[in-house]
């Protein structure tokens, strides 16, 4: 998995002997204060659209970003996670198809929801880990492909090819959280509390043990780790991530469907977490971003260009392609490479390696 | 075979079981209880031969896929667009010269030069990080994807078989008997026979290169052993473009049947790129006998689930692949 | 060495195995690859807290003996006893949960992190904590036992260096605090003083001979000093066989052993 490397140090422990809150570095402070006081700013579409989708996208991809970035393994099945997320909150939820769909509260729904995300990402991390390396990239595409058309022939449960719509937001507190601003605060909420989970767990035993294992599954068995169940245990929690985000996703669009989780939007969770960069949880973040702003103002830019507006996917593609040739740590390896030009950053003191 | 007989006789005989049935479903005139119970022979018949032959079509996909992984630890996941777009140059030459038989060479060749131009300006300047070059497969199948859609619009082509092969044929195998007694025999579109055949040709032969050449030796010593082959010097580098080429014009060849079955239209590229990885995975990475039997399993899964269970027919394929990674992750033939 | 017992099996198992049986125990074990066998029937019992010397000539089957026993791979035939215990078909990390260690003569070291991380992750390994989501608070027992391991192998200063950044000594200095985390309760050492210097290797003398009296080891080496001053018996292997077992004076003395090894080292 050389793309990754070389692995940033991290420290078990803690270093010096100012308080967790002086610890924190200047540029996270002024980035959480202008995503505070965004909906101050920003219209509602930037808000619901922009926003909204780029913190759900990345918090699918942060998932994928913990399993390579961490553990090496490449999943193409995040999104099919996210969308049994959305499928069973939809099921056992409330939705239009009230046929089908349970009507039970959203503090059952969502608990089940989650859970049996989990568990279906720790069935294909199971099959996923049984082989090595690059077969994993494979094996998830086809369980991913292999979701997609169960739920779109199965009218039973899944409503085949339509799927479920007027699936919405609890109206918790009185808020609508389907309202620009609070859908903004809502899923800027969990994306931000992902990625400081990801980040911590990335220095906590499990973390630690995961990126061990990634290196040298072969020490670490010597070392008393069970490396099969270190690795299924990484899909698990990368599941609940996605699951989380699926829920999120389909709350935005108030439906869900097989296209949600097809083999196209699997694929683009993995270019959204190439082109961002794998090393630091930063990365699916702000590849969703720069796919949200493509995918979203690409096909006026393409029209005023004189080319026709479809050739969106060209672009991605270019643009993936590009990242992959020459910063195979996506953007946040270019981001390293500028600073590292321009010597350590006076501020935090870090050098080229990732925090 | 007498090993396996020796070290497996249960399974043996089960398999032997389950292929004197399968002799007896084929050859003998149904009674009607069998015909109450799943249906017409006819049908059954049809499954068969259709899930046989869509094997073919597999196979010559993914033989050409499994070889590349074997060989380079390539994960070519734009082994569906070269598929397509072996269609689409066949299905053009077909039309400007009218020769349907000229459509193969010519979709093997510019696949084949397409592949060539693939390895040499792409993956050659990133072997061994086999990550890198699955994800840069993954940006040249939605470039490619994008330009045939822009190329050739959104429509479905077909590639008509000429007149010569389009007729049926007319088999040996009884279907049902009429009232009157006369039997009624089982009619199949030559041209999927014709096919088949050459699917079966192309894949002896490959076993035959494989196994009784010199360059053969040279590649399956690669397949097993990929540090003794650096060792071997410059001379690697043409086999690995060699296999490169032949593996993507059989992705173009492929194309060109699978227009004729059927057709050549957009999304079709990650069809078969997805039949490709399910064969291989079920039949192990890097083994050509692999891919032929993965792609007969498949392909009748595949055409007997539509048949008899058409709610869920893509589904038994991936349940196939499912049961083989949990019992077998090599693969029926992989070695592990 | 704050001991960490894990699970696995249970302190009453344990106890009623250390009394009566043998640290290690191996019998008729044989490795194939293909045809060629690295080893074959090999014999050996070792006692509790015994610290035995393995020598031998390159391709005699020292490494391929301790990567049977750690389980790296498993062996062809045989059985190997571990305190009593049938360990023949565990994966590693199981055997290691029991209290065996290894360490590598190659190099098998996590170079992008620093010399504390990689003995926390070795204290972590033994543990309880494998899969915890809290990070070592201060006053974290197996940050201390870590700690603590890093002054045993002498590593005070380059505590927080990255191991890419150790001089070739450190590492294997490194190696052996690894091996040394948890409660084992006993250890393989695959050729420590490889490639150290005289300094290097007195130091790495001392550490071994500082090592508790009950924690018995097997330590391959090619350097008879080394060896002969840390160990109280000797197994001289060969060509995948046992060749002799003894004291070390027995084996010093010994034509055959003279013969076949020492005779060569002299001219």
């Amino acid at each position: 998995m050389s793309v990754f490397d070389p692995v940033e140090a991290s420290h078990a422990a803690p270093s010096d002997g100012r308080s967790w809150l002086e610890r924190i570095p200047v540029a996270y402070w002024v980035v959480g204060l202008a995503l505070l006081i965004m909906p101050a700013i920003a219209g509602d579409f930037m808000l619901f659209q922009i926003f909204g989708w780029t913190f759900i996208l990345g918090l699918i991809a942060l998932g994928l970003m913990f399993l390579g970035g961490y553990g090496g393994m490449v999943s193409l099945a995040q999104m099919s996670i996210a969308g049994v997320g959305g499928y069973m909150v939809a099921i056992f939820g409330v939705s239009a198809i009230d046929t089908i769909s349970l009507g039970w509260p959203w503090y059952v729904a969502i608990p089940i929801a989650l859970v049996i995300a989990m568990l279906f990402g720790t069935l294909t991390g199971w099959l996923a880990v049984r082989t090595e390396g690059i077969y994993t990239i494979m094996i998830t595409l086809a369980i991913a492909a292999a979701f997609f058309y169960f739920a779109r022939q199965n009218y039973v449960m899944f409503n085949g090819f339509s799927g479920f719509n007027g699936v919405l937001p609890p109206m918790l507190f009185g808020v609508d959280w389907r309202d620009p601003a609070a859908f903004y605060y809502l899923t800027l909420f969990w994306a931000a509390l992902g990625y400081l989970v990801v980040l911590y767990i990335s220095r906590a035993p499990f973390g630690l043990a995961l990126q061990g294992v990634r290196d040298n599954p072969r020490r670490m068995s010597a070392l008393g780790y069970n490396v099969t169940a270190h690795r299924v245990a990484a899909y698990t929690f990368a599941a609940l991530l996605a699951a989380i985000g699926g829920i999120l996703l389909t709350w935005q669009s108030a439906q869900i469907s097989p296209g949600t989780a097809g083999i196209g939007p699997a694929i683009d969770i993995l270019v959204i977490a190439v082109i961002g960069g794998m090393r630091h949880p930063v990365g699916p973040f702000i590849g969703a971003f720069i796919y949200v702003i493509l995918k979203t103002y690409a096909i006026d830019a393409l029209v005023t260009l004189g080319l026709a507006g479809e050739r969106f996917q060209l672009l991605i593609g270019v643009a993936f392609l590009a990242i992959v040739f020459w910063s195979p740590d996506g953007i946040i390896g270019l981001w390293d490479r500028l600073r590292e030009d321009r010597k350590r950053d006076p501020l935090t003191g870090r050098g080229g390696e990732g925090p | 075979m007498t090993d396996f007989v020796r070290r497996h006789p249960i399974w043996a005989a089960v398999t032997a079981i389950l292929a004197a049935i399968l002799i007896w479903m084929i050859f003998a005139l149904w009674p009607s209880w069998l015909v109450d119970l799943i249906g017409k022979k006819k049908v059954f018949l049809n499954a068969l031969f259709n899930g046989i032959t869509l094997g073919g079509l597999y196979f010559l996909v993914a033989s050409g896929f499994t070889l590349i992984f074997g060989l380079m630890r390539n994960v070519n996941l734009a082994h569906g667009s070269l598929y397509l777009l072996g269609g689409y140059v066949g299905y053009e030459f077909a039309e400007l010269t009218g020769y349907w038989l000229l459509a193969f060479p010519a979709a093997f060749i510019v696949v084949a030069l397409f592949g060539i131009l693939l390895q040499l300006g792409v993956f050659r300047r990133m072997e061994g990080q086999d990550l890198r070059q699955t994800l840069v497969t993954i940006g040249i199948s939605i470039i490619m994807a994008d330009l045939m859609l822009w190329g050739w619009g959104g429509d479905f082509y077909n590639i008509s078989a000429p007149s010569w092969l389009s007729g049926p044929l007319e088999t040996i195998l009884v279907t049902s008997q009429k009232r009157s007694g006369d039997l009624v025999y089982l009619k199949y579109p030559l041209v999927r026979v014709v096919i088949f055949l050459a699917a079966v040709t192309i894949g002896v032969g490959m076993w035959l290169l494989l196994n009784r050449t010199k360059i053969g030796m040279l590649i399956r010593a690669g397949v097993d052993d990929r540090d003794m082959l650096s060792a071997t010097g410059a001379r690697i580098q043409l086999v690995f473009l060699g296999v490169f080429a032949f593996g993507a014009g059989l992705a173009g060849i492929a194309g060109v049947v699978g227009g004729t079955f059927q057709s050549v239209a957009p999304g079709e590229d990650i069809r078969f790129l997805l039949a490709s990885l399910v064969v291989v995975i079920v039949g192990g990475m890097g083994s050509i006998p692999g891919a032929a039997l993965g792609a007969l399993l498949i392909g009748l899964a595949e055409q007997f689930g539509s048949v008899y269970m058409p709610t869920y027919a893509v589904v038994l394929t991936f349940l196939i692949m499912v049961g083989v990674l949990a019992f077998r992750p090599q693969g029926l033939m992989g070695r592990s | 060495m704050n001991a960490v017992l894990d699970a696995g099996s249970t302190i009453s198992e344990r106890l009623g195995a250390t009394g009566t049986a043998n640290a290690l125990e191996l019998k008729g074990v044989s490795k194939y690859f293909g045809a060629l066998a690295a080893l074959s029937d090999v014999d050996i019992t070792v006692r509790p807290s015994e610290r035995r010397a393995v020598l031998g000539s390159n391709g005699a089957g020292k490494t391929t003996l301790f990567n049977c026993v750690a389980g790296d791979f498993p062996s062809t035939t045989g059985t190997i006893r571990f305190f009593g215990e049938d360990i023949t078909q565990f994966p590693p990390h199981e055997r290691i949960r029991r209290g065996l260690r290894r360490t590598y003569q190659i190099s098998l070291l996590f170079t992008g992190l620093t010399v504390l991380d990689n003995i926390f992750l070795a204290c972590v390994g033994v543990s309880r904590s494998r899969f915890s989501f809290l990070q070592p608070g201060r006053d974290d027992a197996l940050m201390a036992s870590a700690e603590n391991l890093v002054r045993v192998v002498h590593l005070e200063d380059a505590r927080d260096e990255q191991v890419a950044t150790l001089s070739y000594g450190q590492q294997r200095q490194l190696e052996i605090a690894m091996a040394l985390a948890g409660a084992p309760r006993f250890i393989l050492f695959d050729e420590p003083a490889a490639g150290l210097s005289p300094t290097e290797r007195s130091e790495l003398i001392e550490i071994l001979v500082g090592l508790p009296t009950h924690m018995g080891f097997i330590i391959i080496e090619h350097d008879m000093d080394v060896a002969l001053r840390v160990a109280e018996s000797v197994t001289m292997m060969h060509n995948g066989r046992i060749f002799k077992e003894g004291s070390p004076a027995e084996i010093e003395d010994d034509p055959e052993v003279q013969a076949l090894y020492l005779g060569g080292d002299d001219g």
